[in-house]
């Protein structure tokens, strides 16, 4: 079947999600919607499977105009879709989870047939190469797995056309190499795939056509043949991509943060952290590269106290910290910039004020005698608020009505507050402006050149090597690798990323 | 902005879900959740342990004391069986079983169907129990066991209520208020048109109003649903006391409903002893049991029991698929009211009494207690319901027949017994994940 | 300016949906009596406007019995000082403020628990287990045992303890293994009922004599709380005082102390107050303890000084209304103790109506249930008109 949309526009309360966007795929063949953050793939994704409808713009399947009310008709419309985050049900086995919605019944209560379900699923498995235990709870299988199932999910439903939104953001490099054997599979199966991603090589290794969106609006339309990587990234991006940020050479002096055969555990119980060691020294940055999940966050809970340390030791100045709560912590000259902002950075409901004094309002110049000073508080707070270009209308506004540049750079003003020894800094720019996320560098720069020692954690491979004096990568919970700026090239640390130790 | 909000939503899953770092230390996240599992099957056996010592304990005092009781052999009323038993002997029983429970728990550890065996063990310990507190005066069984049922009956099929609105992921704890209205209404709607099916139905069709009401306040307004489950129990709790200060006691006609006769089971109602207990029942019991086992397959075995538990573990599954889960939401609502009015009806139609104010007395809580304890499975639940039942039963004969024992003891055991299931102490209860969530796709 | 304006903002809500409450309540009177729904056929002007008139008379009944007849008023205005016409002026508003102290007790109590994030439903509990312990400290310590100061002090003391101990269970199993509160808070709130039922009926120490009725000796022969009027026949006790300082302290607590911080970082964000280095679970026992403590000063406070004596029913409905008291007061202490205060008067004038036009105060509690409701609804509908994620996931429920 072939897909086009027309001129789809979608607006949102202050966002222009959508604007007058079109792109089409054919059957069998694999387009690449490539976009940043923001740039409007999901909510284009979303209208597509139904779950929104656009205010303007047409969907034509075959040439016909076809409207979606809801996901139903998306998908009797043949249309399916792998979301980035799994809709599975984790309490379901395999074959429940792929029929969902479409069951085969018999008798005259609807009983769901089982036995047929399961045939089914199994020849539909077989038939496209995607190995899986019916029979498996779902919550006992690894990601890849899941995938697997989203995928058999939107076969089973006859979809033609299958859509998969960032499909590779929690898989490791070979399920992603196994996912575009799968892509591949299917396009020649006559499938049209529209591929969704923020990464450059992989579009290129498996689109046949690109489309890259930019703020809502298609930037530019091309194929892998006529594309490179910095073609590509100058359309998502709409400048030349200028991540280097202009620094003096790092002035290395002791080791502040020293980490021996750590390892760590997940939620689960399950070796997270696997035995890491590495060093960070005063005025340097260490960045810590590797894929979402390979240990990346656990390591950060670890080393800020908000997860204990299975085995190893970790100290700080040569002090052991072990054991230390997020307080001891932060008391002892950390700070930390955490991975997820709306859960841990920040309150909403509060003010700017009270989120300024979130991990420091219990130290003397704020708290007397159990009580807030709020005269000082204030006085700091604006004074913060000033030094860190924070636009808001006032320091008693709710920090949740400023924007996600405003709110990261209230979480910075309040780390980088106190004396800093050490910075932990995880996804310090994750879905930010431009704008913002150059002002955060530069920070955290300044931090650096100021004698502190800075561990970076992030997914972004441009953001690691444009800050990092020295690279580590993270691949299934170990540091499989140490480089020098100097050595640290895209290919190798993509390589270390992906666990080829060369 | 809109970006921000969805990744933090995003990182949660991908937190829980991207759990394994390789296969091997995926069996690591095995072994954790078994070892929780190893200990309260441990603790569970120290708690056998305990009541099978303390059984032994009673056991051994009490040589030379018979327990008497009496059955009605034809039918209600009529001629008394008498026979009596010794209490040591009883609590003999009592103790073999703890301490084969014990011993089973021990050895089969997680494995152990541990619900199952305290529904076998419970009558008995209450039998044994009502034994040795009767001291020699003789109890009518027949009675007591009627008497368990016409509790078991609404705090069951409340469950059931309960059970089915959780599981479509619905918080339900308004049960209370919807068993009140019904016993109102049914008993109402019964005395003004002298047809006795009136009455439960009326009962079913105010309960399904509420419950629709509940749906209506927590999808569509998005009102926390425990707020807008108080604002039924205590909207119902003001409506029905009022209406009855206002009309019912001073116009009693509108408060006299057609009782609903017990049907005798043709030929097995003659049955002696137990045709009284199992077959000359209120058609409400039949009809419960019928409910408990039609419900229990549609749950688990049907096309809408699959979408039903989907759409309280994980709704964006179910949304995604087509399936229209404000709409299926409502409709388990509506199944919920519609039970739970109905077995609120029984409360007012199966004594002669009619409506009181707050006749339910928190059956509709205790309903709550049952779902929990029967892990939100109807046939569990309504085993809870039978236990608490016995208890209640226990209470009230003794009570009655004047035995001096602190009865409070007894009736807390539900509440209590539903704190320690909350507590996990004794073994992992899951709830629908989305149970209490709004909707939310994104 | 602004900020009156904004206050009358934050007043237009609760204020409409107390209004809009009693309107639908009306309409109930109206279409309650038997006597208009039997003339609503024949002659449906005639019904109505009979309905209108009762229901006229209800809310009149309830007005003076709030807030006292304005003809006792005039003649003690003019009797220039007369004792006993005083007295009955004011006996209405008097006794509206002692129906209004258990509900701020309670009212502040939930509060804080909701603060935190807590959904503590078991006020009435806890203000139960807060009444028997100021009840065995007056038994106790009462009668002449100890100055009557020390004894009261005791009474509170063993009130806070009270309600305090039996708040803690819930918010220890919340904290430790994540049970819900919900849940075991209901489930205490039955025991807590059962446990007084079975200390009235079981120690001769308690009970009244003759032991007959599960109701305990009359303690105000053990501890007499002492009036705060000049007129001694009005029943306004310490407790009232007690109650606004506890509200004082409430504010104080949650919004100038550092603990109060934590409290209310654990309930918009419990990962933030982790990261922030706050002790969550410590945070929940702790905004239990003290919610459990204040409602069982209240408790104990209602039991000794205005209802003297222990029953198993002796929390009544305190429980519902508190939350309906802690969501139109916004969980905050000020709108915490007007709206009390206003329930209170209901209350009261409720009683008044139901003596003089039979018609029954349960209403009340169902126009609480509405008034939660309302309160619960439009915020949330606000939130659907500023919150576009909202109105987003709204259109894709519909």
């Amino acid at each position: 079947m072939k897909l086009e949309l027309q001129g789809i526009t979608k607006q949102f309360p202050g966002v222009l999600a959508n604007d007058r966007i079109s792109i089409s795929v054919d059957k069998g063949q694999v387009l690449g919607l490539l976009g940043e953050n923001g740039a409007g793939k999901t909510t284009l994704m979303n209208i597509l499977s139904g779950l929104y409808r656009p205010d303007s713009g047409s969907i034509r399947i075959d040439g016909t105009e076809r409207t979606f009310r809801d996901p139903a008709q998306a998908i009797n419309a043949g249309i399916g879709m792998v979301h980035q985050h799994f809709m599975l049900v984790p309490v379901f086995d395999v074959t429940e989870s792929v029929v969902l919605g479409s069951e085969p019944t018999k008798g005259p209560l609807g009983s769901f047939d089982r036995t047929t379900a399961r045939a089914q699923v199994v020849e539909l498995s077989k038939k496209h190469g995607l190995h899986v235990d019916p029979d498996a709870k779902i919550e006992s299988l690894p990601v890849g797995v899941r995938q697997r199932v989203e995928i058999l999910k939107a076969l089973y439903r006859k979809s033609e056309i299958l859509v998969l939104d960032e499909p590779s953001a929690v898989l490791t490099p070979q399920e992603t190499e196994e996912l575009f054997e799968i892509i591949r599979g299917l396009a020649k199966s006559g499938t049209a795939v529209i591929f969704i991603t923020h990464k450059l090589n992989e579009v290129i290794a498996v689109a046949d056509k690109i489309t890259v969106l930019r703020r809502g609006a298609v930037a530019g339309e091309t194929t892998p043949a006529a594309a490179t990587a910095a073609s590509l990234a100058e359309m998502m991006v709409g400048r030349e991509v200028q991540l280097t940020v202009s620094r003096s050479k790092s002035k290395v002096l002791e080791p502040i943060l020293e980490v021996n055969e750590m390892s760590v555990l997940n939620d689960a119980g399950a070796i997270a952290v696997d035995r890491a060691t590495f060093e960070v020294r005063s005025g340097e940055i260490l960045a810590i590269a590797g894929v979402q999940g390979n240990g990346q966050t656990e390591l950060v809970e670890a080393l800020t106290g908000l997860r204990p340390i299975d085995s190893g030791n970790v100290t700080l100045e040569s002090k052991p910290f072990a054991a230390g709560s997020p307080r001891e912590i932060a008391s002892a000259g950390v700070a930390h910039i955490p991975e997820d902002r709306n859960r841990d950075g920040m309150v909403k409901g509060m003010t700017i004020a009270e989120n300024y004094i979130l991990n420091t309002y219990h130290l003397p110049q704020y708290s007397k005698r159990g009580l807030l000073d709020r005269k000082a508080i204030s006085a700091a707070t604006e004074k913060a608020v000033k030094d860190f270009d924070v636009r808001t209308p006032s320091i008693d506004t709710d920090i949740a009505s400023l924007s996600g540049g405003n709110q990261q750079k209230v979480i910075v003003a309040r780390e980088f507050s106190r004396n800093v020894r050490l910075v932990i800094a995880a996804q310090p720019t994750r879905g930010l402006d431009v704008g913002s996320i150059e002002y955060i560098h530069r920070r955290i720069v300044e931090q650096r050149d100021s004698g502190a020692a800075v561990l970076i954690v992030s997914t972004e491979l441009d953001e690691v090597l444009a800050l990092g004096d020295r690279v580590a990568v993270m691949y299934e919970g170990r540091i499989v690798g140490i480089l020098d700026a100097k050595d640290a090239t895209r290919e190798r640390v993509g390589l270390l990323m992906g666990g080829i130790v060369a | 902005m809109s970006r921000t909000k969805k990744s933090s939503k995003g990182r949660e899953k991908v937190s829980a879900s991207s759990v394994p770092a390789g296969v091997e230390a995926h069996n690591a996240g095995e072994s954790a959740e078994a070892h929780q599992q190893q200990v309260a099957a441990r603790i569970r056996a120290g708690l056998f342990a305990i009541f099978a010592a303390v059984s032994v304990s009673i056991t051994s005092g009490s040589f030379g004391v018979d327990g008497n009781f009496a059955f009605w052999s034809d039918s209600i009323g009529g001629e008394q069986v008498f026979f009596s038993v010794p209490v040591a002997l009883l609590w003999g029983i009592v103790s073999v079983g703890f301490i084969a429970i014990t011993l089973l728990q021990l050895l089969r550890g997680a494995k152990f169907a541990w619900r199952a065996s305290i529904g076998i063990i419970a009558p008995a310990l209450v039998i044994a129990l009502l034994a040795r507190l009767l001291d020699g005066t003789t109890a009518n069984l027949t009675v007591f066991f009627t008497s368990t049922l016409s509790f078991a009956i609404p705090v069951g099929i409340g469950a059931l209520a309960g059970i089915i609105s959780e599981r479509s992921g619905i918080l339900n704890i308004a049960v209370e208020g919807k068993l009140l209205s019904g016993a109102m209404v049914g008993s109402i709607a019964s005395s003004i048109t002298g047809v006795a099916i009136a009455g439960p139905v009326a009962g079913a069709l105010i309960g399904a109003l509420l419950s629709l009401f509940l749906a209506w306040l927590g999808i569509r307004y998005k009102v926390d649903q425990i707020i807008a489950g108080t604002v039924i129990n205590i909207g119902a709790l003001g409506i029905t006391s009022f209406a009855y200060l206002r009309i019912l006691q001073p116009y009693s006609e509108y408060n006299r409903p057609i009782g609903i006769e017990t049907v005798d089971i043709p030929l097995l109602s003659h049955i002696p002893i137990l045709g009284p207990i199992f077959f000359s029942l209120s058609p409400y019991f039949y009809a419960s049991i019928g409910l408990i086992l039609f419900f229990t397959y549609m749950i688990y075995r049907t096309r809408w029991g699959l979408r039903l538990r989907a759409a309280g573990e994980q709704p964006s599954a179910a949304g995604t698929v087509g399936i229209d889960v404000v709409r299926l939401r409502y409709r388990a609502m509506l199944i919920a009211g519609l039970l739970a009015g109905f077995a609120g009806s029984y409360i007012a139609l199966s004594g002669t009494g009619g409506f009181g104010i707050n006749t339910s007395a928190g059956k509709g809580f205790i309903a709550l207690a049952a779902v929990i304890f029967g892990a939100w499975n109807p046939v569990y639940a309504f085993g809870a319901a039978l236990i608490f039942g016995m208890t209640s039963a226990a209470t009230t004969l003794l009570s009655g027949l004047g035995v001096s024992l602190p009865p409070q003891i007894l009736l807390s055991m539900p509440y209590i017994v539903t704190i320690i299931v909350v507590a996990g102490l004794i073994g992992r209860v899951r709830a629908p994940a989305s149970a209490g969530r709004p909707y939310d796709q994104g | 300016m602004t900020r009156i304006g904004a206050f009358a903002r934050k007043l237009r809500v609760p204020a409409l949906s107390i209004f809009v409450a009693l309107f639908i309540g009306a309409l109930f009177i109206i279409f309650t009596d038997v006597e208009v729904l039997g003339r609503l056929l024949s002659d449906p002007i005639g019904a109505l406007s009979l309905g209108v008139g009762r229901a006229a008379t209800a809310y009149s009944a309830l007005l003076r019995g709030a807030l006292g007849d304005p003809e006792t008023i005039g003649k003690a205005l003019a009797s220039n000082g007369d004792v006993q016409l005083w007295a009955r002026a004011l006996r209405p508003i008097v006794e509206s403020v002692v129906a209004s102290v258990p509900l701020i007790f309670v009212g502040l109590g939930v509060s804080v628990a909701f603060r935190t994030g807590i959904f503590n439903i078991g006020g009435a509990g806890q203000y139960t287990m807060g009444a028997v312990g100021g009840t065995l400290a007056a038994l106790i310590f009462g009668g002449g045992v100890t100055p009557v100061p020390i004894a009261i002090i005791l009474v509170m003391i063993f009130g806070l303890i009270g309600g305090a101990l039996w708040a803690f269970i819930p918010g220890f199993l919340k904290a430790r293994v994540g049970a819900s509160e919900v849940i075991t808070t209901i489930m205490l709130n039955f025991i807590a009922a059962q446990f007084v039922f079975f200390l009235v009926s079981n120690f001769e120490f308690i009970q009244k004599p003759p032991r007959i009725q599960p109701v305990s000796k009359e303690l105000s022969q053990f501890v007499d709380l002492p009036g705060i009027l000049p007129i001694e026949s009005l029943r306004l006790d310490i407790g009232i005082i007690v109650a606004l300082l506890t509200a004082v302290a409430v504010s104080w607590f949650l919004f100038r102390s550092t603990r109060g911080f934590e409290l209310r970082t654990a309930g918009l964000n419990i990962a933030a107050a982790k990261y922030a280095g706050m002790g969550a679970a410590s945070s929940i026992i702790t905004a239990m303890l003290i919610s459990g403590a204040i409602s069982g000063l209240g408790g104990a406070l209602v039991a000794v000084g205005t209802v003297k004596q222990l029953s198993p029913g002796i929390a009544g409905s305190v429980g519902f209304t508190a939350i309906a008291i802690a969501l139109v007061g916004g969980t905050r202490p000020s709108g915490v103790v007007a709206t009390a205060l206003v329930f209170g008067l209901l209350q009261h004038g409720g009683s008044l109506m139901q003596v003089t036009t039979s018609i029954p105060i349960e209403m009340l509690l169902f126009i609480q249930a509405l008034v939660i409701a309302f309160i619960a609804a439009p915020e949330l509908t606000l939130g659907i008109i500023k919150n576009p994620f909202v109105r987003r996931s709204k259109s894709v429920t519909k």
